[in-house]
């Protein structure tokens, strides 16, 4: 549990996780108020990261539920395990002939074996998925449904009653109720839109790219030992191609990408020939590459024209990882 | 505080923006835990349980600056504004407000409410009766910028301008006739004057905020739909640019109701061999049930598009929506023409949509600027493409069928048709004028399997749906 807004931010810097008040409100509210949290955004800005960090930070188990398409109740909650019990009744069937055996009719055979049922559904033969893990455990939880737009809607009406009870009931074994109630992230890419049900069950977060001075901050903690000068050029180059109409825009963790490539290249300032040497490790479309490098011939031509920029006042502590 | 929230909700509903009876509770509670002092705060707990769609955080912002800014922002401003005509500092308006009251106090002078309020600038007692007056005189039921006028009126009568008005011209003569210093009897004259009129200010620059707050995104909403509706030929170049994001989000909705319903129609029947082989470990007990899966064919699509001036925004949405499905279609090959015929298959695989459509109808590919002669063109089609036409095809034709007066050649369409699996055209125009003129719609209706009106966004989404399923 967090003390306070601060108290999450602290927290989540000692896990080298930069994130903004907003980010840090949210967190803090889903944990007094034991809602899920339903994180969107663009693709690579962190979000599933933000679970990882939640769960660090609050030093609880994280139990992760990748979602798909075609995801179902066997894969998220529990299954039988058939091919256990199948192998336990063969090596018991001595066992078993002598609980049958002694009966004199079929029906009583049947009323024996009824009885031992409980046997084969029990504990010990039920394989636990993520949902049923997160809660029946012992102990306090972060449950991270990833990707939740990729699985149908159907799964997402399941998920309903999981999300609003912390309950769930196994015909063989009765109603299962979470001893401590998960921190839940459900994270979306915004394939289709969730259902308003889930959503009022929620609270939300979107996180965006971050501006210049946090991804910054990002850079120089991420990759350590990179020149000042060329995070500035690195960040400012990325940031000016994410104003661009492209077909996949640049994440956060292709910037550090670009930025550990350019450092591994010993290369301490940009200019327009390593920019298209290097533009692939952002961009990943033919069409992008082409549209970038003509907008950055221009940005680095109005760089160099300019003295090197002074050291930006570094104040605004934000933004994720 | 309670009550501001229940009324900025509702706010935010008349807006357009869903707000549920739970998360209006989640709000009040998480606003015990965070307060309503930090102003930052206060907006991202609103926002973290009220807004849960991405689309509505930016018509969120707005009606939260609009709301909780409201009229102290306006009052402020207007001060503001005063000071600075009258090129005074801070420490001056005060002194002169100092100067003012203390020579009240001597003259025995007993000013009412709303003008010590005024005279005094104090922001927060204006503000509390601004607000009563507007709750009397419903200004929060204005709906449209012709009231402005009317509700302007009757705040101003709750507020009692009138009144007040009366009250400074008699203390500025009784001012003008206490034989100040002049100078200080011409700053005094001034800033009463202006005061009055900053009030006047305040309550038409209230109604105007109150006006925005109802109208945001009910405009924004109004003016989609009835882009949906409006004719593709009288778009202005705005509208143009707003259909193209339109067409964008109308094909995203597509695929997705299309996904749901293939995977709905994979589930298909009993599959005897595959369940017995799924089943062997365990010792063939059926256990699991295997269904077989069903193969849907992804439609091929040729698009035919005439790009003749009188069609050719209707074509670029066409191509434009064709275009944003294409993982929908196992293929697709579009031509455009108007008295040749091009095809533009390729520059869509080489560029990004928007971009290929441009080049397309600029000219590069064919002359566009001929005279329409759809005989000409299927002919053409005939002779170097028919062969891409096989039993897999939708073929689709886009063009109002005004030829000229031109030979139709009709029998291309009865061939292609003959091989196609079927024939669809779409016409812009409207069915009463088909047939007419120079129109030979009627003769090539014969060989086509569906003819619909294709006009506006909604009919053409309703036709690339019949397409794709």
């Amino acid at each position: 549990m967090f003390a306070s807004i601060e108290d999450v931010i602290e927290r989540f810097g000692q896990q080298r996780y930069i994130c903004s008040r907003r980010i840090a409100t949210v967190v803090y509210l889903a944990s007094r108020l034991g809602k899920p949290i339903l994180v969107e955004g663009p693709a690579g800005v962190g979000k599933t990261e933000l679970a990882k960090v939640i769960s660090a930070a609050l030093d609880h188990e994280l139990i992760r539920l990748q979602c798909y398409e075609g995801l179902d109740e066997a894969k998220a909650l529990y299954e039988w395990e058939y091919a256990k019990q199948l192998l336990y009744t063969q090596i018991l069937k001595d066992k078993i002939s002598e609980v049958v055996g002694a009966a004199k009719s079929l029906k009583e055979a049947v009323d024996n074996i009824a009885q031992e049922d409980d046997v084969f559904f029990s504990d010990r033969f039920i394989l636990p998925r993520p949902l049923l893990k997160a809660i029946s455990a012992p102990h306090p939880t972060v449950l991270l449904i990833d990707e939740i737009d990729k699985a149908d809607t159907e799964f997402e009406a399941f998920l309903l009653e999981i999300l609003s009870d912390f309950q769930v009931s196994v015909p063989e074994l009765g109603t299962l109720r979470a001893k401590h109630i998960p921190f839940v992230i459900l994270t979306s890419n915004n394939a289709r839109e969730m259902s308003d049900a889930l959503k009022r069950r929620c609270l939300h977060l979107y996180i965006d790219f971050p501006p210049m001075e946090q991804e910054l901050e990002i850079v120089r903690l991420k990759v350590p030992g990179i020149s000042d000068s060329l995070a500035q050029q690195v960040v400012g180059a990325v940031q000016r191609i994410r104003q661009i109409d492209l077909k996949k825009v640049p994440s956060i963790s292709e910037t550090l990408d670009w930025a550990k490539a350019l450092t591994l290249l010993n290369i301490t300032h940009l200019d327009a020939a390593l920019v298209d040497d290097t533009l692939s490790a952002i961009l990943k479309y033919e069409g992008d590459i082409r549209k970038a490098q003509d907008e950055l011939k221009e940005y680095l031509q109005r760089q160099k024209a300019k003295t090197p920029p002074a050291e930006p006042a570094g104040t605004a502590k934000d933004f994720l990882h | 505080m309670d009550d501001k929230i229940l009324e900025f909700t509702s706010l935010l509903r008349q807006n357009g923006l869903r707000v549920s009876m739970a998360e209006h509770m989640d709000t009040f509670h998480a606003l015990q835990l965070i307060g309503v002092e930090n102003r930052v705060l206060f907006k991202d707990a609103l926002r973290a349980t009220m807004i849960k769609r991405s689309v509505d955080i930016a018509p969120y912002d707005e009606l939260f600056d609009l709301y909780f800014t409201g009229l102290g922002e306006i009052i402020k401003a207007s001060t503001e504004a005063t000071q600075g005509a009258m090129s005074l500092s801070d420490a001056q308006l005060q002194a002169l407000m100092d100067q003012l009251s203390q020579l009240l106090q001597d003259m025995g002078v007993e000013l009412s409410e709303l003008a010590q309020a005024l005279l005094s600038n104090n922001t927060g007692q204006l503000e509390k009766m601004l607000r009563e007056a507007a709750d009397q005189a419903r200004i929060g039921q204005i709906e449209r910028s012709f009231q402005e006028g009317r509700y302007a009126h009757s705040l101003a009568q709750q507020l009692g301008l009138g009144d007040l008005t009366q009250e400074l011209e008699a203390l500025r003569q009784r001012l003008a006739q206490a034989g100040l210093d002049p100078e200080l009897a011409e700053q005094l004259q001034r800033f009463l004057e202006r005061r009055q009129q900053d009030l006047g200010d305040i309550i038409k620059r209230a109604v105007r905020a109150e006006l925005a707050k109802r109208d945001q995104s009910l405009r924004e909403n109004e003016r989609m739909r009835s882009l949906a509706e409006k004719s593709f030929y009288y778009l202005s170049e705005d509208e143009i640019r707003r259909m193209k994001e339109a067409v964008a989000k109308l094909a995203q909705r597509l695929k997705n109701v299309v996904a749901i319903r293939r995977r709905r129609a994979k589930r298909g029947k009993f599959d005897v061999k595959d369940t017995l082989r799924k089943n062997l470990q365990y010792g063939g007990v059926p256990f699991k049930i295997q269904l077989d899966r069903k193969v849907r064919d992804k439609p091929q699509v040729i698009v035919l598009c005439d790009v003749s001036d009188s069609v050719r925004n209707v074509s670029r949405f066409m191509l434009q929506f064709v275009y944003s499905l294409q993982d929908l279609y196992s293929r697709v090959r579009s031509f455009i023409f108007v008295s040749e015929i091009g095809e533009i298959t390729h520059l869509f695989e080489e560029q990004e949509i928007s971009e290929a459509i441009d080049q397309a109808l600029t000219g590069n590919i064919i002359n566009v600027f001929a005279h329409s002669d759809f005989g000409r063109a299927f002919r053409s089609f005939h002779r170097d493409h028919l062969a891409v036409v096989n039993n897999k095809t939708t073929v689709m034709i886009l063009g109002d069928a005004r030829n000229n007066y031109n030979l139709p050649h009709e029998w291309v369409l009865k061939e292609m048709q003959a091989r196609a699996k079927q024939v669809i055209w779409l016409n812009p125009e409207n069915k009463m004028t088909r047939g007419f003129g120079d129109s030979e719609m009627d003769r090539y209706l014969p060989f086509c399997d569906l003819v619909e009106e294709c006009r506006n966004l909604n009919q053409l989404y309703k036709v690339i749906d019949h397409l794709v399923t």
